[in-house]
């Protein structure tokens, strides 16, 4: 008999595979049990019955028989699937289509605009993207492009899947071209000037997502076992922030940051644009909910490039400490050598803390939008680009080292201003408050987020630690549970 | 047949958005895919707008007096993105003060504009106008 008040989540990360025995009761989830084991990566099934068998060591996970408890998955498959964005215009369709590809759970690893020079082809071949999201002009628009990108694609030795979510009149042209190839077509993700439609292009790409996640390393098996489909580990996070943005009472403006080894991921969920703010909007309106993604800033496998992305910022919060650069840089360099390395003094994990920091800060700047003054005819006006989050009035903090350090009691220093004055004043949260997926249980709850919008929620919000009222609770630095897996 | 596109908006900082409206009206009537930006629209974003729209023409409206410094350099930027062969069209109180229209009309021709109106133009004559030039025009913006 199954029993349908207990749920388990798997997290089957590049490093652990992480899980836990969830009970329903009333309106939320409660944590009951937990596991976590180094992931087997030759065989990821093996890990997962290694991780159940600590939440229920009485069931024969190998067994064929039924499960007694409904088992919900999620993978990160390598941190994500690479995608490579070709659109038209870079503020327009090529903006757009990477916001589609972060709110599908992707990483970019290469954007162009335009046409597809020989350079361009020579990267994308190099890059080895698993997506090439293509797209450009409105339905009725620009063909040209598309159709010329389409065959510059045709002739290259790229052969991952080719998305195509441009000009619908060039739909014909294109898969001609693309025949040989793994082509899927949806909708076009700009079908008139301004005007997103997201949707159809993130379910295709979660589609493929879902696709390459099963084929390898064993994963089909636990599908047959647990009948049901597997989420890729950040749509999970992200259905989560949504269910929390629109469930939850008093979080509809807020922001989340998901720091791991290899990328620092944004979320935020608030309105863009403010048309009543006094200010005119330069370009699209982004969506409500927003994610981007990271891959130069992170914790353990990027903190080399996190390093040199951040080295002034550094350099300035390092003056006046008995460190130095280059002592940090010998560190980075450790880490280098060894991911899994965990601070063993002081000095370095002052050195985590100021590259958490440094994470935080770039992760930010990317995410906002900006305002900028201009002087006009009638006098100044204030031109907004991009997403406005000075009404985000909350803040979580989750991924191991933020985990780790809300057991610490630590809250991490958001920066309310940029480091170097410019004339694009960037649109930062102003007065929020910090809440620690301490417990670190955010990214299994995202597993039932699509199914228990509402449960998930609730249960997400009750197990944040705020860390402004919760002082008194500090506890050991430690990172013993979850790394930065 | 597909309806020809084209690119409506009011440039610069101006804000005068009734006749917009009604000149997307008129045009979507006539037969046209209109592209309203509306009003304070940037040079680049007309050519933006342009581009992924595959318009064959702009009309740049400016009613505040501004005109002549929001409108110079449109052309060569066109040019400079690609659109050659784009039709642009300008009108409204393009200027401040009592200048006689047709040294108006010249100065904006100079420009790079294919057609000049002033506030009281027929809209029906415009898109004559524009049916004309878009038919001596080879269709090759893309």
């Amino acid at each position: 008999m199954i029993e349908e008040d207990r749920k388990i989540c798997v997290d089957i990360g590049s490093t652990w595979t992480k899980a836990a025995m969830f009970n329903l009761s009333h309106d939320r989830f409660s944590v009951e049990t937990r596991a976590v084991m180094a992931t087997t990566t030759d065989h990821l099934p093996e890990g997962v019955y290694g991780v159940l068998h600590h939440l229920m060591p009485g069931h024969d996970w190998h067994s064929l028989e039924s499960t007694p408890v409904p088992v919900h998955f999620a993978s990160s498959a390598k941190g994500g699937l690479n995608v490579a964005v070709v659109g038209l215009v870079p503020e327009m369709t090529l903006q757009i289509a990477r916001l589609a590809a972060f709110s599908a759970g992707a990483r970019i690893c290469a954007a162009y605009p335009y046409r597809l020079t020989r350079s361009c082809i020579a990267a994308i071949e190099q890059a080895r993207p698993d997506i090439l999201l293509l797209c450009g002009g409105t339905d009725g628009g620009n063909e040209r492009y598309v159709t010329e990108n389409a065959r510059a694609i045709a002739g290259s030795a790229f052969c991952g899947t080719v998305v195509y979510a441009g000009n619908n009149q060039a739909v014909d042209h294109v898969s001609d071209l693309l025949s040989e190839r793994d082509l899927r077509v949806t909708e076009n993700l700009m079908p008139d000037f301004g005007r997103l439609n997201i949707e159809p292009v993130r379910e295709t790409i979660r589609q493929v997502f879902l696709e390459r996640i099963i084929s390898g390393k064993g994963l089909d098996e636990l599908v047959r076992r647990f009948k049901t489909q597997p989420v890729p580990t950040p749509l999970a996070v992200l259905n989560l922030v949504e269910a929390i943005g629109n469930h939850v009472a008093g979080w509809d403006n807020f922001a989340m940051i998901d720091m791991g080894g290899a990328t620092t991921d944004f979320y935020s969920f608030c309105e863009a644009y403010y048309p009543d703010s006094g200010t005119i909007l330069k370009g699209i309106v982004e969506p409500t909910l927003k994610r981007t993604v990271e891959g130069d800033l992170g914790m353990r496998v990027s903190a080399a490039s996190a390093f040199e992305t951040a080295r002034e910022l550094l350099l300035a919060n390092l003056e006046g400490s008995e460190q130095s650069l280059e002592i940090m840089s010998a560190y980075i360099d450790r880490l280098a050598a060894n991911t899994s390395h965990l601070p063993a003094d002081l000095a370095e994990q002052q050195f985590d803390q100021l590259l958490a920091s440094a994470c935080v800060y770039h992760s930010l700047m990317r995410h906002a939008g900006t305002i900028e003054e201009v002087y006009t005819a009638k006098g100044p006006v204030w031109a907004q680009s991009g997403k406005d989050l000075r009404r985000v009035n909350r803040i979580i903090g989750t991924g191991g080292f933020l985990a780790a350090m809300g057991r610490a009691g630590d809250a991490l220093e958001m920066p309310v201003a940029p480091a170097v004055k410019s004339d694009k004043i960037p649109l930062l949260p102003k007065d929020f408050e910090y809440f620690s997926d301490s417990d670190y249980v955010l990214p299994l709850l995202g597993c039932l987020a699509a199914k228990y919008p509402q449960q998930s929620a609730a249960t997400a919000v009750s197990y944040l630690t705020s860390l402004h009222h919760n002082e008194e609770q500090v506890k050991e630095f430690s990172h013993r549970e979850f790394t930065h897996a | 047949m597909t309806p020809v596109n084209i690119v409506l908006g009011v440039i610069g900082f101006d804000c005068h958005s009734v006749g917009n409206k009604i000149l997307e009206a008129f045009f979507t009537e006539a037969g046209f895919k209109v592209t309203n930006l509306g009003v304070m629209v940037s040079q680049e974003e007309f050519i933006s707008a342009a581009i992924e729209t595959d318009a064959r023409a702009i009309l740049v409206s400016s009613l505040y007096g501004h005109g002549e410094i929001d409108c110079a350099g449109l052309r060569e930027k066109c040019i400079e993105k690609g659109l050659e062969e784009i039709l642009l069209y300008v009108g409204g109180n393009l200027v401040v003060g009592k200048t006689a229209f047709a040294e108006v009309e010249e100065k904006f021709l100079k420009m790079g504009y294919d057609r000049v109106f002033g506030p009281d133009c027929s809209l029906e004559k415009v898109v004559e106008l524009l049916n004309e030039d878009l038919d001596s025009r080879p269709k090759g913006n893309d």
